[in-house]
């Protein structure tokens, strides 16, 4: 008689069941309501959606993960060096941690969705035993290509939709589809062209590297940062299937760098937008009269937006928000990758 | 008898235990544990959680099977005493080697789009941006040239690195470069190396690195135009090439999966990714054939087929082709 012991046989016996959806890699994650996980998997051209059931209220409180990657290779039986974090979400009921994981960097690498309670513990978040549904998009790159790992760089929810920032395999490749949740089917995404001043030139190939959904004047935005830094604001009731839509480029923040992550947060009545960024640093920009400035149609350096650079926060390479006050930063420190809240500045 | 039994489980320090662990490490257990006790197997040192697997009793044993092979050295916990586990697995030995730079050319356009680095067997993400320089003749890198891309653009089995100059620092029209100018500067020598330190899938690093020098030539604007291409056509029964001249180097990957023959063979680039050769499975037969070519076949520079590269397509006035394919005719003549 096989008698099962202990919460880690949960998740483990659970999965020798065949799961509804096999990831085939773990990319961007985000919350939609009612604890609701959106997973983007580019490797399958695929958006799934969980139900977590981590719907039980807390406020949170000071969380503090050192050597979060440390703890996720221990967990995993395999060392720091064999894992990689590429999203870390925030649920905003619960306030537990969620990360897409991969075990490995080979070709067999295995994807993951891990949790962390608000105390630091790490556990797997059983993927076959949540309900689940999934739609895949419809004109992702070619599986094999180069770009495939591209179909999905990042993930949003706004008024109903999952937003999804990526590559189509159209000429015109920068791609923002916007599918309705519940699922039912997958529409072709818009193109989205915009004018990248540091360029000097319209760019449709470079996907959005990170967004993040803005109002405007009570109207739906997408704030999407692209690599070498252009901000761009694209009104959500754009993104029509197959539309081609011009993004409006109100800020160049600076070459030679990626955009990381953005949140939008409001603080003494006031409202910002925090930007971490690979070489840039932690950026604030003023997130007030968006509308008001020039579109970017010509060459240039810095321009637009005004920003200060976080001095406090370093190696920051992912965030989210954690509650009205605080942030949630997933930081490089010296190799070992830390998670902590911080006060949004 | 059952006083004994009793005496035994109820002892609140139990005689030290080893963990076991079978053969192939994919078991852990203890004998007749207390009902209750537990053990627990580590991957890693200092605060850090057990590794996850499932535990069940089987036969009065306390059976661990941890979700991944554990390859590395572990450690277990039960009643206080730790068992140490080596290694399953040898230290991984070097035998992957970069087979190939693409473009294969030394003479590159100062417009270059990007170099493909290809291995002999599977290799390890998340560090290639660590592993790659490229150094100016004197030895010094050029800062940040490469658009340094998260996600790593792999092929499927981590067997192909593509590296995309950052399009910021690509010289295009005459628009001047600000802030840091150009990465590649005409008439200047590059080395490209590949660090020796990049591991494979295995996690064994090269065993070599790579350096690949090349001279910067003026900047290629010209769209690709098949019909200017020079066909060199076997006779019918032979199993003689097809063979194509571009009248300058292609991008090696997609040369080889966008230009297709209306009969089943294998194509090869030689010549610098110059020429296309085509050998056919069967025999070539007497008559009309084609060649298909997808209109997304790009040079080194990223020109592609009737469009160049620096084009606004929302205005698309140069563009002429609109069509996905552009087909050659080509006959081949009895003997």
């Amino acid at each position: 008689m096989v008698k099962v012991f202990s919460s880690l046989c949960f998740t483990a016996a659970l999965a020798l069941a065949a799961p509804a959806v096999e990831l085939k890699s773990a990319g961007p994650l985000t919350f939609g309501p009612n604890g609701t996980l959106f997973a983007g998997d580019s490797a399958a051209g695929r958006i799934i959606a969980f139900e977590t059931n981590d719907t039980k209220p807390s406020k949170g409180g000071t969380v503090e993960i050192k050597g979060v990657n440390t703890k996720i290779a221990a967990l995993l039986g395999t060392t720091a060096d064999q894992i990689l974090i590429a999203d870390m979400a925030v649920n905003p009921i619960s306030k537990n941690i969620y990360f897409s994981v991969a075990r490995g960097r080979g070709p067999e690498a295995v994807p993951m969705i891990l949790r962390a309670d608000t105390a630091g513990n790490i556990s797997e978040f059983a993927l076959a035993s949540a309900k689940q549904s999934s739609v895949s998009l419809t004109d992702v790159p070619a599986e094999g290509g180069r770009q495939r790992m591209e179909a999905i760089t990042d993930l949003g929810f706004v008024e109903g939709k999952v937003v999804v920032a990526g590559l189509s395999d159209e000429d015109f490749a920068s791609s923002l589809r916007s599918i309705p949740y519940p699922f039912e089917a997958a529409a072709k995404g818009a193109g989205i062209e915009i004018f990248h001043g540091a360029h000097g030139r319209f760019e449709t190939n470079a996907p959005v590297r990170t967004f993040v959904p803005y109002t405007i004047k009570d109207k739906a935005y997408i704030l999407a940062a692209y690599t070498c830094t252009p901000l761009v604001r694209i009104p959500v009731s754009d993104l029509k299937p197959g539309a081609k839509v011009k993004g409006t480029t109100i800020a160049e923040l600076g070459n030679r760098n990626r955009p990381l992550d953005m949140i939008a947060y409001e603080k003494d009545g006031h409202a910002y937008i925090l930007m971490a960024n690979s070489s840039r640093g932690v950026m604030k920009l003023k997130g007030e009269g968006l509308d008001g400035y020039a579109p970017i149609t010509a060459q240039t350096e810095k321009q637009g937006v005004p920003y200060e650079t976080v001095e406090t926060l370093k190696g920051v390479q992912q965030l989210d928000k954690y509650d009205a006050t605080h942030g949630l930063t997933l930081s490089d420190e010296a190799g070992s990758l830390n998670v902590r809240t911080i006060s949004l500045p | 008898m059952r006083t004994l039994l009793l005496l035994l489980v109820l002892t609140p320090v139990l005689h030290a235990q080893a963990v076991l662990r079978s053969a192939d490490g994919k078991v852990y257990w203890v004998e007749k544990p207390a009902p209750g006790e537990m053990f627990q197997v580590y991957a890693g040192e200092g605060d850090v959680p057990p590794v996850l697997g499932a535990f069940s009793a089987e036969n009065g044993r306390l059976v661990f099977r941890p979700r991944f092979l554990l390859a590395d050295e572990v450690r277990a916990i039960f009643r206080g005493v730790v068992t140490r586990f080596p290694a399953l697995r040898a230290a991984a030995v070097s035998s992957t080697v970069v087979e190939a730079v693409y473009p294969t050319v030394d003479r590159l356009p100062e417009n270059l789009l990007k170099f493909y680095v290809s291995f002999s067997g599977s290799m390890q993400r998340g560090e290639g941006w660590t592993r790659l320089q490229l150094l100016q003749a004197d030895g010094k890198p050029v800062e940040l040239p490469f658009l340094e891309i998260d996600q790593e653009l792999w092929d499927p089995g981590n067997r192909r690195f593509t590296i995309l100059f950052d399009p910021g620092r690509i010289k295009r029209g005459v628009l001047p470069l600000s802030e840091v100018g150009p990465a590649l500067v005409v008439g200047r020598t590059y080395t490209l190396v590949v660090d020796a330190g990049w591991r494979d899938a295995a996690g064994a690093p090269l065993r070599a690195g790579y350096r690949k020098t090349f001279t910067v030539s003026e900047a290629e604007r010209r769209p690709i135009e098949p019909s200017a291409w020079q066909m060199v056509t076997p006779r019918a029964g032979t199993r003689d090439p097809l063979t194509v001249e571009f009248g300058r180097p292609l991008d090696s990957a997609l040369a080889l999966r966008l230009i297709t023959a209306d009969v089943a063979g294998q194509a090869r680039l030689r010549d610098g990714e110059r020429r296309w050769e085509f050998v056919p499975k069967e025999p070539w037969t007497a008559g009309e054939h084609r060649l298909n070519i997808d209109v997304t076949l790009e040079d080194l520079a990223g020109n592609r087929v009737g469009r160049p590269f620096d084009v606004d397509v929302f205005n698309p006035v140069t563009r002429k082709i609109t069509g996905e394919t552009v087909v050659l005719p080509f006959r081949i003549e009895s003997r």
